[in-house]
């Protein structure tokens, strides 16, 4: 039974996927996730984040690993317009708390600021984070992500082409 | 008061002999031109409220904003659908401060009015001070739009009490509404969530954009990849670029009078109802091919494969679009400025789906649709990078003539998928509006 992550070691690696996120290495980003991950972001209208499914409610985003790469490649290409010229962004990750065991990983929440860039204007994307990471030989990969922004819509933020 | 004929006549222009449609740029920056729109487009308009399927039991509410008014959408508590201004009719308050629920009353509260579901005012929260049947006339219940008419439970209001019939406002769009709705031998229903957000163009950008088929390379040929890498290997792999490579040779863009049109096209993404593809999964196959089967008993094959096969993109002008593609929206775009505007979109499905089925259609939705989609963000980037550029450049008009017919009504016009002549419906209709030659009245 692999060990839980300690609040170091999940920290560590959440700093780490942001670092990649902020240096635009999307690919590298990718591999982070396992071959049955889901990256989701709820619908900031839904009346219940965490307990929504995205097989019958609208998300924003809902990702399993073949569209977490194909938006990874996809933000790398100048044609993906939304994001030509790259946006700026700066992810903050805070208030990292161990939850316990899920799904033979580590469950864990954590609290998010995502300012982004785009011309002259800043915004920015806050909300808690859901993960499960595991042990995958030596290395941590994420298997679920879920965040839950504390919008109502999207109005100041426009669109969300960015990776949360 | 409509533009007079000179300022109007300068906005848009078409010449037949030069084969030239054109729209001044003004029309989509001008202070003037929004509030002339203020008044005649978003006055003289029917204006898609919701859906009747939003409101599933008595005393369902929604409130939101539709041409600058914000509205309470409600089934009361006789099951009959009604939309009053979102104001307590003593001080002004706004009663209903939430985005959606169901109350059985509305208690104001500032002063304590209480406004029961049919909008009557059931108490002024007052034992003195007030003459006893100061509310005979009804002047203190919550106040209804002028009119609220629907067709196939999509609800329009109408600010002015003198517009023409919502059924016939629609004139060749309820075939385009009916060829969605006939889907199901059920109902279609709004399904659970919605997008919000705002771009910072002018509305009609987003109408012109939505059923546009000549930008589909240029602007997603990065969902193009995506789809081809998705099918690489299995026997769906060519395709992409089979469908691309006719794209111009089957389906059409039809004006349906009154400045609606729609782009019936052919793109290689499946459809619920009803295209199985092999990257659907073998396990929805037999499902969609029973769809399919249905409606071809219920409507022959020749309206059974519209229905089935063809995407579909409709504007009903001025500011709803329903795209019936890889999944099926319904989305509001919401005028709030010269250049800007706030849109809301809607998942619409068959109530009678299979949940796998409809996992399907909500995965097909996100992984297109919305703003954090492959396809939508870039089109709105597009909105974005013409507004912008059309207010800080001197260039007059904006050239939307490709495909222009020699003569005719150009609201009832045909062509290919990559022609602009849905565009010139629009424009056309919205330039007689303005002068105040359509007066969408009785």
């Amino acid at each position: 039974m692999p060990s839980l992550l300690t609040r170091t070691e999940a920290e560590d690696f959440l700093f780490h996927e942001a670092e990649l996120l902020d240096d635009w290495l999307m690919p590298e980003w990718a591999a982070l996730y396992t071959e049955d991950a889901l990256y989701e972001v709820t619908s900031p209208a839904s009346p219940d984040p965490k307990a929504s499914d995205a097989k019958d409610s609208l998300f924003l985003i809902s990702d399993r690993i073949d569209r977490i790469r194909g938006r990874a490649s996809r933000l790398m290409k100048k044609s993906a317009h939304a994001e030509f010229p790259r946006s700026k962004t700066r992810h903050l990750v805070t208030n990292v708390r161990i939850v316990g065991e899920e799904d033979g990983g580590t469950r864990l929440r954590a609290n998010i600021a995502v300012y982004r860039t785009k011309e002259d204007t800043s915004t920015v994307f806050m909300g808690e984070a859901w993960y499960t990471i595991v042990r995958e030989g030596d290395a941590l990969k994420i298997r679920r992500k879920r965040i839950i922004l504390d919008l109502n819509s999207l109005y100041n933020q426009g669109r969300l082409t960015i990776i949360l | 008061m409509p533009l007079d004929n000179s300022q109007q006549a300068a906005l848009v222009q078409a010449n037949a002999e030069k084969g030239s449609f054109r729209v001044s740029r003004t029309a989509y920056k001008s202070k003037e031109v929004f509030e002339q729109e203020k008044k005649l487009i978003f006055e003289k308009c029917w204006l898609y409220l919701g859906h009747g399927t939003e409101l599933k039991k008595k005393g369902d509410f929604a409130s939101r904003r539709v041409g600058g008014r914000d509205i309470i959408f409600i089934r009361d508590r006789n099951d009959q659908v009604a939309a009053f201004y979102n104001t307590c009719t003593h001080r002004g308050a706004k009663i209903c401060r939430e985005h959606n629920g169901n109350a059985r009353t509305f208690a104001c509260p500032y002063h304590g009015w209480v406004f029961n579901s049919e909008g009557k005012l059931v108490s002024q929260n007052a034992n003195s001070g007030y003459v006893e049947n100061l509310n005979e006339d009804g002047h203190l219940d919550l106040v209804p739009v002028p009119r609220l008419e629907n067709y196939r439970d999509f609800y329009f209001l109408n600010y002015n009490p003198k517009a023409i019939s919502l059924h016939d406002y629609l004139a060749g769009a309820r075939d385009a509404i009916d060829a969605i709705c006939d889907q199901t031998e059920d109902k279609q229903i709004i399904l659970p969530g919605e997008h919000s957000y705002s771009v910072r163009a002018n509305y009609k950008f987003m109408a012109e954009n939505s059923y546009d088929g000549y930008h589909l390379l240029p602007v997603h040929a990065s969902f193009f990849d995506h789809l081809r890498d998705q099918y690489a290997g299995t026997a769906a792999s060519h395709v992409v670029d089979e469908t691309i490579a006719s794209y111009n040779s089957r389906g059409a863009v039809r004006g349906l009078g009154m400045g609606h049109a729609i782009l019936d096209s052919y793109v290689p993404t499946g459809r619920p109802v009803a295209q199985w593809l092999p990257s659907m999964g073998a396990a929805l196959k037999p499902e969609i091919e029973a769809k399919y089967a249905r409606l071809v008993e219920r409507f022959g094959k020749e309206r059974a494969d519209y229905i089935a096969e063809t995407q579909k993109n409709l504007v009903i002008f001025p500011n709803l679009v329903i795209n019936d593609i890889l999944s099926t929206t319904v989305r509001y775009v919401e005028p709030e400025g010269p250049d800007m505007m706030r849109v809301t979109a809607w998942a619409l499905g068959p109530r009678d789906e299979s949940p796998e089925l409809r996992a399907m259609r909500l995965d097909n939705f996100v992984s297109f649709l919305g703003p954090a989609g492959f396809g939508s963000p870039d089109d709105i980037e597009m909105l974005e990078i013409c507004q912008t550029a059309l207010e800080h450049t001197p260039i007059e008009w904006n050239e939307i003539s490709k495909g222009m017919a020699p003569g005719g009504d150009r609201r009832t016009i045909t062509g290919a998928p990559d022609d602009e002549i849905q565009m010139q419906a629009y424009w056309t209709q919205w330039d007689m509006i303005m002068r105040g030659i359509e007066t969408l009245e009785a």
